[in-house]
């Protein structure tokens, strides 16, 4: 499984080093602006955003593109927004 | 109990097999679909429902709660324990609400309030007086362990010249988005003081001693919209600990079918001829949604 990981972030180094560094903004701006409820949400919004958008734009590029694809990143994505809304504004 | 049947379901579940086209039941659109429901419910029917917190966006604060754990922090460190006051208490729920109705976050007012005053205006003359401030968290213990990383805070409440602690919990909104403000107010009373009210105290602190508890959740500041330590108005099940927990399971369980869907699918080669979305990048979502969940959960400290 290491192996495959590995490959696979070789293969794809600009991409999943896109996503990481945002993901890294993403926490880095709950950290600074903990306990602002409103910007928690704005920045969580941003990353699932831009988490769908890094799926589809990633299987394009790859011509992997199938709507079945952008529709799981578009499901997991909103599970996810839905879910901490919940946890930002109890 | 047939083993084999229930083996048989959850490797339709985890494991990508012929029967569930190669990829785990759990991750398939069908599924996701049924979360999404889940989602939408809880974000929007849940607080319809009698198992909600009859508080509204409460938390799980309770000031019992935090003044067990900060008696705690100092039993830890050979201090005696703070004696609960009501109108340190009283001093706290003002400041509060003080905060919302000015539209601030400090310990100073925009015209010059200190936090001395509302202890003042309550009748507690004090030698030593302190406050600690907390902002929208999701559980009392983090808001004491957060005090107690910050070094101004923990000095605060390792302070040996206190005797007196008293706290508000109070919801209300601050900058327009709904915000739990906690106040802990420290205090050493005035020798002079001290004498006057002796002799009043020396006549109720039996009953007061066993009555603390009780008083810590009828607390006359604890007005029923705003103040969460009334034990009476406690739901059968804490809404918000359980979405909290919920969330970390349901995360969980995603990320646990994704590692068994990776692990299984790379080991028969079938990772590159699926239509599938990439499962590392799911993975690497959900790695930083699980700790984001955690900072969301710490509110600020002031």
């Amino acid at each position: 499984m290491i192996t495959h990981v590995k490959k696979e972030f070789k293969k794809y180094s600009f991409d999943y080093l896109l996503l990481l560094t945002f993901g890294l903004f993403f926490i880095l701006a709950l950290n600074i602006f903990r306990g602002e409820r409103l910007l928690e949400f704005i920045f969580l919004l941003i990353f699932v955003s831009f988490y769908i958008i890094w799926g589809v734009y990633h299987h394009i590029i790859h011509d992997q593109f199938h709507f079945k694809i952008v529709l799981e990143y578009v499901m997991i994505g909103f599970i996810i927004l839905f879910l901490l809304k919940i946890i930002i504004f109890p | 109990m047939d083993f084999s049947r229930i083996k048989n379901i959850f490797h339709h579940l985890f494991i990508p097999q012929e029967k569930n086209n190669f990829r785990s039941k759990l991750l398939h659109l069908d599924f996701l679909s049924y979360y999404l429901l889940l989602a939408l419910f809880f974000t929007f029917l849940f607080k319809t429902t009698p198992f909600y917190n009859i508080l509204g966006y409460a938390t799980d604060i309770t000031i019992q709660k935090l003044y067990e754990l900060t008696n705690k922090e100092r039993r830890k460190h050979n201090l005696p324990p703070l004696n609960y006051n009501e109108k340190l208490s009283k001093a706290a729920y003002q400041k509060a609400l003080d905060m919302f109705n000015k539209n601030y976050w400090a310990h100073f007012g925009p015209n010059g309030e200190t936090p001395w005053q509302f202890i003042l205006n309550v009748g507690y003359q004090y030698e030593y007086a302190g406050e600690n401030l907390a902002k929208n968290f999701l559980f009392s213990e983090n808001v004491v362990s957060a005090w107690m990383s910050s070094k101004t805070h923990r000095e605060n409440i390792l302070r040996k010249d206190y005797t007196d602690i008293g706290f508000a919990v109070v919801n209300g909104t601050l900058n327009g988005e709904p915000t739990t403000l906690v106040v802990q107010m420290f205090a050493k009373p005035s020798a002079t003081n001290f004498a006057k009210e002796l002799g009043e105290k020396h006549q109720v602190f039996a009953s007061e001693k066993k009555q603390l508890s009780q008083s810590l959740r009828t607390s006359s500041y604890s007005q029923p919209a705003a103040v969460l330590a009334k034990k009476e108005q406690k739901p059968i099940i804490n809404a918000n600990k359980f979405l909290y927990n919920f969330n970390l399971g349901f995360i969980g369980i995603l990320v646990t079918t994704l590692i068994l869907d990776f692990y299984f699918a790379s080991k028969m080669g079938i990772l590159k001829i699926r239509l599938t979305g990439k499962n590392l990048a799911h993975f690497i979502f959900l790695g930083f949604v699980i700790l984001g969940l955690f900072i969301i959960s710490r509110g600020s400290i002031l």
